[in-house]
Order: C-alpha cells, then sequence, then structure tokens
C-alpha cells in the first residue's frame, strides 16, 4: 500500500498546474484585447497630451522648451478661452434642456399603444444617422441670413431679419437646433426603453385610485426612469460641452464665427493647434476641458444621488410607517 | 476533449495572425523605370491643374495621378500643417498658398529641394521674385511656382450702365483714375454709384483693406520679415478710415460665397486678381455669358499681388523622382497657360504669360484677360511675408473688417483700438 510518504513529491503534475493557469488566467486575457487596444489608443495618447501640454510645443517645428503650467496659465487668463466656456454652456443648455423635455415627451407618446409603432419608434431615430456634415451644411442654408427659408418668413411677417451668423445668441440657437436635431430621437428611444420596463400594474391601480394621464406621467414615470435620465443627462452633457462638428461647418470659413460669436472650448482647442500652431496651449485645453467634464459630471452625479437618496429616505419611512402599523 | 477544441482554436487563430501580418506588409518600395506608379496631390480651391493631369497621364502611361481638391486655401493649410506635424501623411505633391508660405519656409525641411531635380536649369523661366519666394533661408527651392495674382477689377458693365457711369473697359479704367487710382476716388465713384441706383457698390470691405496692404512696400512685417509693422502705420488707419467712412455702401454680405447675391445685382464691383476671375465665373453655371460682368485694367491704389500657389513634392514621398518631374511638368509654361484657360490663375513664368497675352474671357464680356493680367503684373514686387501674416490677416483684422461691414463700427479710431487689442492677444510681440 503507498503511504502519505510515497505520493509524488511535486504535488501537480505540469498538465494540472497548465489547467489550474488557464483556469485562472484565461478571463484576463479574454478582456486584454480591449485593454491593450485601449492603452494604446485610448490612454497613451491622453498621457502624452499632458506631456504635451507642459512643453512650449509648437505645431510644425516641435518640442520646445520646458513651461511646467505656463500653458494652462496662458489659457486660463486668455479671454478668448472664457468667451468660448461661455458659448459652449449656452449652446449646452439650449441644446440640452429643450432636448431632453421634447425627448421624454416624445417617448411618453410613443409608449402609449399606437398603430403602426414600430414606424414612429423607428423614424424618429432617421435624424441620429445623417452625417453631422450634411446636417451643417443644410441647417446652414435654413439659417441663412440672406437666403434662408427662416428669413423668407420674417420678411414676410414684416419682421427684421435675424442675423443667424452675426449675433452670439441668434448663431447659439442655429447650433443648438442642429444638435437637437440629431439626438432628441436617440435620447427618446432610449428614455422609451426604460419606460417599456415599468410594470403596467402600477399604472392600472394609479388610475383605478383616480389619477389623470398627466398626473400618471408625473407621479410614475418620470420618477421610475430615474436611471436612465441620469445616465441620458450625463451622456448629454459630455457630448454638449465637446460641440465640434456643427459650429464648424456652421461657417465655413472660420472657427467659430469672425468674432468668435459661437467658438466653443473644443473649437478654440482646435485653433490654438492648428491655424495658431500652438500645440501646447491646445493640450492644455483639452485637459482643461476634462477637468470642466468631470465637474460637471460630478455636479450632476451628487444632484441626482440627493433627489434619489431623499426619495428612497421618504419611501423607507413610509413602508416602516406601514410595517408598524400591520405588526402591532 | 479539450485538447481537440484547444488545436483547432490555436491554428484557426495563428492563420488568422498570419493573415493579418500579411495584409500589413503592403509593398511600396521604390519604383525604377517603367513601373506602375500612383502619385498622390493635394491642391485646393479652383487651381485649373486638374485638366492637365489627363495630358500627363496620356505621355506617361505607368503614371497614375491621384488628386484630392481641398476647398479653400484654408483647409489646404490646416491640412498640411497637421500631416508636417505627424511626420507622415503628405501627399508627393502639395500645393502650397502664398499666405502661409512663410510658415511653410520655417519647416522647409518637410520638402525636398528642387535643385536637386533639375530645376535651376529653368531658373529662368520663371519671374524673379517668384523663384526667390520659393526658396528657403538656406537656399533650398522648396516650391516651384505656380501662379500669381496680379488684381484688376471685376465690374457690372450693366449696373454701370444704368448708374449713368461708362462702361466701356478703358473707360471705365479712366473713371477710377487709370494709373494713378486711389481707393478715395474709388469710393467717390461708389457714393455715387449708391446714390444714383440705391444700391450696394460692393459685397465686402475685406478685400479693400487686403488689397491695400498687399501694395505697400512693407506689409504687415518689414522687409526683415520679423518686426511688426502696424503699431504706427500711418497709411493702413487711413486706409481703415476710408473703409469705416464708405463701410455704408457696402452690402454687408460675408467675404466668400455671394453667388445668389450677385445673381441679385447686390453688388457691382469686385476685386480681382486673377485667381478670383475663376471664383466670380464659378458663382454662374459654366459657360454663363452676358451676365454683365467685365474686367478692368485697373486697380486703386496700384499694381499689387494677392496670392500665388507653389507646388512642393515632400520629403516623406516614396517616389521623389517621379513626383518631382511631374511638379516640375506642371510648373512648365504650358501647363500654366493651359491651368489659365481652365481657371483663371495667372502664369508666373515669362513664357506662359506670353502664350496667354492674347486670352479672352468669355464670361468677362470678352475681356482680354491676358493682355489686361499682364499689364497689371508689371512692376508687381512680392512683398515679404511674416509667420503671422494670414493669423492678423484673418484673425486681428478679420473680425473688425467683419463689425465695419455689418455696421456695428462707425468710428475709423475705434476701429483701429479693437485691431490693436486683438493683435496684442494674438501675436506675441518679440
Amino acid at each position: 500500500m503507498t503511504t502519505l510518504a510515497e505520493r509524488p513529491a511535486a504535488g501537480l503534475t505540469f498538465r494540472q498546474k497548465l489547467s489550474r493557469f488557464d483556469f485562472k488566467a484565461s478571463p484576463y486575457l479574454y478582456v486584454s484585447p480591449f485593454f491593450i487596444l485601449f492603452g494604446l489608443l485610448g490612454l497613451f495618447p491622453i498621457a502624452y497630451t499632458m506631456n504635451v501640454s507642459l512643453y512650449e510645443w509648437n505645431l510644425l517645428k516641435g518640442q520646445g522648451d520646458f513651461v511646467g503650467a505656463g500653458n494652462y496659465i496662458s489659457v486660463l487668463t486668455d479671454p478668448f478661452f472664457w468667451n468660448a466656456v461661455g458659448n459652449t454652456f449656452s449652446i449646452f443648455l439650449l441644446s440640452t434642456i429643450p432636448q431632453l423635455i421634447a425627448a421624454t415627451v416624445l417617448a411618453a407618446l410613443l409608449d402609449q399603444a399606437i398603430r403602426a409603432s414600430t414606424f414612429w419608434r423607428m423614424s424618429i431615430l432617421l435624424p441620429y444617422i445623417v452625417a453631422p456634415v450634411a446636417v451643417a451644411v443644410i441647417f446652414t442654408q435654413i439659417f441663412s441670413q440672406f437666403n434662408g427659408p427662416i428669413t423668407g418668413v420674417l420678411q414676410l411677417l414684416g419682421m427684421d431679419p435675424i442675423r443667424w451668423g452675426f449675433d452670439p445668441f441668434a448663431s447659439h440657437i442655429a447650433i443648438a437646433s442642429m444638435v437637437n436635431w440629431r439626438w432628441t430621437g436617440y435620447n427618446a428611444l432610449i428614455l422609451l426603453a426604460a419606460m417599456q420596463s415599468i410594470p403596467r400594474d402600477i399604472y392600472e391601480s394609479a388610475a383605478l385610485d383616480g389619477a389623470g394621464k398627466i398626473r400618471r406621467f408625473f407621479s410614475i414615470t418620470i420618477p421610475m426612469i430615474r436611471p436612465t435620465m441620469i445616465f441620458v443627462v450625463i451622456t448629454s452633457t459630455i457630448g454638449g460641452l465637446q460641440i465640434f462638428a456643427e459650429p464648424k461647418l456652421y461657417d465655413g470659413q472660420s472657427n467659430g464665427g469672425a468674432n468668435r460669436q459661437f467658438q466653443t472650448i473644443v473649437l478654440y482647442l482646435y485653433e490654438m493647434a492648428f491655424p495658431r500652431r500652438d500645440f501646447g496651449r491646445a493640450a492644455a485645453t483639452a485637459w482643461i476641458l476634462f477637468v470642466i467634464i468631470i465637474l460637471i459630471g460630478l455636479i450632476n452625479f451628487a444632484i441626482s444621488r440627493s433627489i434619489a437618496s431623499q426619495d428612497a429616505g421618504r419611501t423607507r419611512a413610509r413602508v416602516a410607517r406601514t410595517m408598524k402599523g400591520v405588526r402591532s | 476533449m479539450f485538447a481537440r477544441r484547444t488545436t483547432a482554436a490555436v491554428a484557426v487563430a495563428g492563420a488568422a495572425a498570419f493573415a493579418l501580418l500579411a495584409t500589413g506588409c503592403a509593398s511600396g518600395g521604390e519604383a525604377s523605370g517603367d513601373e506602375e506608379i500612383t502619385l498622390t496631390i493635394t491642391t485646393f480651391g479652383t487651381m485649373g491643374i486638374d485638366a492637365n493631369f489627363d495630358k500627363y497621364m496620356e505621355e506617361h502611361p505607368n503614371i497614375t495621378i491621384e488628386a484630392t481638391n481641398l476647398e479653400n486655401g484654408g483647409a489646404a493649410r490646416d491640412d498640411a500643417y497637421a500631416k508636417i506635424a505627424a511626420g507622415t501623411g503628405l501627399s508627393d505633391i502639395v500645393a502650397i498658398e502664398e499666405g502661409w508660405l512663410s510658415t511653410i519656409r520655417d519647416v522647409s525641411d518637410a520638402f525636398v529641394d528642387l535643385r536637386d531635380y533639375g530645376i535651376e536649369e529653368n531658373k529662368d523661366d520663371w519671374l524673379e521674385w517668384k523663384y526667390e519666394q520659393g526658396t528657403d533661408a538656406d537656399g533650398r527651392v522648396f516650391g516651384a511656382g505656380l501662379d500669381i495674382g496680379p488684381q484688376g477689377l471685376c465690374y457690372r458693365g450693366d449696373l454701370f450702365e444704368a448708374a449713368g457711369l461708362p462702361s466701356d473697359r478703358a473707360e471705365v479704367a479712366e473713371l477710377f483714375g487709370g494709373e494713378d487710382a486711389t481707393w478715395e476716388q474709388f469710393f467717390e465713384v461708389g457714393q455715387q454709384y449708391t446714390a444714383a441706383t440705391g444700391k450696394p457698390f460692393f459685397h465686402n470691405p475685406s478685400f479693400f483693406w487686403n488689397a491695400y496692404v498687399n501694395q505697400q512696400e512693407e506689409g504687415y512685417y518689414k522687409s526683415d520679415g520679423e518686426t511688426l509693422n502696424i503699431k504706427d502705420n500711418q497709411g493702413m488707419q487711413e486706409q481703415l478710415d476710408l473703409i469705416v467712412e464708405n463701410a455704408s455702401i457696402g452690402a454687408g454680405l460675408p467675404g466668400w460665397g455671394v453667388g445668389d447675391q450677385a445673381k441679385q445685382d447686390l453688388f457691382a464691383t469686385y476685386v480681382c486678381p486673377s485667381w478670383m476671375l475663376g471664383v466670380v465665373s464659378g458663382y454662374y453655371d459654366a459657360d454663363t455669358t452676358g451676365t454683365g460682368w467685365d474686367f478692368a485694367d485697373v486697380l486703386p491704389g496700384g499694381a499689387a499681388n494677392w496670392g500665388g500657389a507653389f507646388l512642393g513634392v515632400s520629403e516623406s514621398s516614396p517616389h521623389k523622382e517621379a513626383a518631382a518631374e511631374l511638379a516640375l511638368w506642371l510648373a512648365a509654361p504650358e501647363q500654366q497657360a493651359a491651368s489659365f484657360e481652365a481657371a483663371g490663375p495667372f502664369p508666373s513664368t515669362i513664357e506662359g504669360q506670353e502664350l496667354v497675352s492674347d486670352s479672352v474671357n468669355a464670361f468677362f464680356n470678352d475681356a482680354p484677360v491676358g493682355e489686361i493680367l499682364t499689364a497689371r503684373a508689371d512692376g508687381v514686387i512680392a512683398q515679404v511675408k511674416g509667420p503671422e501674416d494670414s493669423v492678423i490677416q484673418d484673425n486681428v483684422f478679420g473680425p473688425v473688417l467683419d463689425r465695419i461691414s455689418q455696421g456695428e463700427i462707425t468710428d475709423g479710431k475705434v476701429a483701429w483700438e479693437e485691431a490693436m487689442v486683438l493683435l496684442d492677444q494674438l501675436v506675441p510681440q518679440s
């Protein structure tokens, strides 16, 4: 009989070790392609941009002297940068707020039992599929202060033409309309998906209790799609603060209007990088934008968490009271 | 069971990896003799040289030319900068515009020295100043001159007639002062025109500003190409005053893309360097005549050059020899003349100018454009441009002129102050 002492001293065989290694390591290997690609194409450029921002870096002549925070300071003290920040926030608010309201309303409408619902749901996604360049070209024509149809309508009504290309606020409205046109359908579908996961019997019991359609919408639908709403708000925020294609193509020549009427932060970055050839400052702008987006994201998150926990707290209190009543 | 699946999986993965590697290793080696070569060329606007590509491909059946045309000089500039910065991606031949030539001159190492490909033998073909422009500080010739931009005045003969002004070419030249034409006289005629017809005389004042700056011996920079020449510049301030005073006879339109407004008779004059002839006729459908546009041999303020392109062969090109041959061929007199016939850019070679001297443009009321442009090119010397020239033109004076055009600024002093503020912010004083 073999005793314990006579067992092979090596423990596991090579085959068994290989198998165990395979078992433990293969999950990491399966996800590694993504992370390797992300590291090469995502993380490395981000880190390199930080490196570029610390130097006096001319686009064509390459790396210059080390200036540390010099580029950041010159960007933060540049009135054109703050002009771009103002424009970005203006366009962002003009585009995100109406968009989300419209998307919610559209989603609620599509959530009803309507005929040809698939057709309607697919149609509102169509604007999203159109190339941004094409959208910009057409909307520029529509909003042209000289020949556009809107100017024509205003003329018919006897009003003064609005200078869509020249007045800052008018240009923001034009650009925001482009963004809204494109993204409302997309956001509506996401919210629709969230609405469809709300159990129908809640609506039924509310209807039985006498709640009208509007009341049901505000008291049931909106609170129950809150997580999705937060997601949509955060993605809209990130996208809205990075708007580039629409203002760049709104006026084919300039980087945000001759007087920077609609120059967004990313357009300012582009102007720094290419016509002005100051790569260091462009990189600094990119990082400042990153910080701004994180800040806004954190603010968003904090607000939505406090609202959520308020409700959760109230609900928990209510449930506790009911349970007390039941138990006693 | 695991072993079998694993072996199969390894075999598939291995084959896939090998296939990927194989596609990655595309052949791009040096060509010699009659090997099939594809040359890439990037141009912008309407340079008229695509007409010549077919001819070259016929004569050289082993060469295929792939042309990319960008919309305007600004797009071409940004594109070239990005690719020079990246170190790769430039096409074999790149069209360079005079506006950003000085920036390219600083990094002329990105382009080959065309002297290595025989350009010096034909050095005398070109106007001396044009050849010099394409040379950098070390004497390397990085750009072969394509066209120059002598300026004349395009005008609407029919609208002039309706306003009681002469419409014949020669008479119009006299009206503005002929050889001694001044900007004051130009605007005086303009006031007359607007008073008679109630319509705007010009579409945008920025061209009058750019033309004026180009007419001076020293523009935004002094002759050394480094010192700014703006702050105490009396002449510039006076011209800005003049423009502000006469903004009311302008149409307040943007500088470019005013085709619809042209057809609506919303302006009657246009500053026309030779390449602008193609732009103005491009507003209308091809082969249109009788629109009323004509071209006069006069420019207020005297002869001036605006623009002009060069062709550079990039150092990163895998076919430098063939590309240089093509570039020099495109810049040769016959091809320059053919481009002129096609789109309007005026040849920078002396023989090229002679070849087109009897050219007539049907769109411009059969104006003898070759003759006129040769006359307008007489005595033109290119101005020294500094590194931030296009920034000053587009981002310092551009916004101010835009505001003047829209009626936002009505005082010349205020306009100048605003421009100086922008200048301080955008151009770091060395």
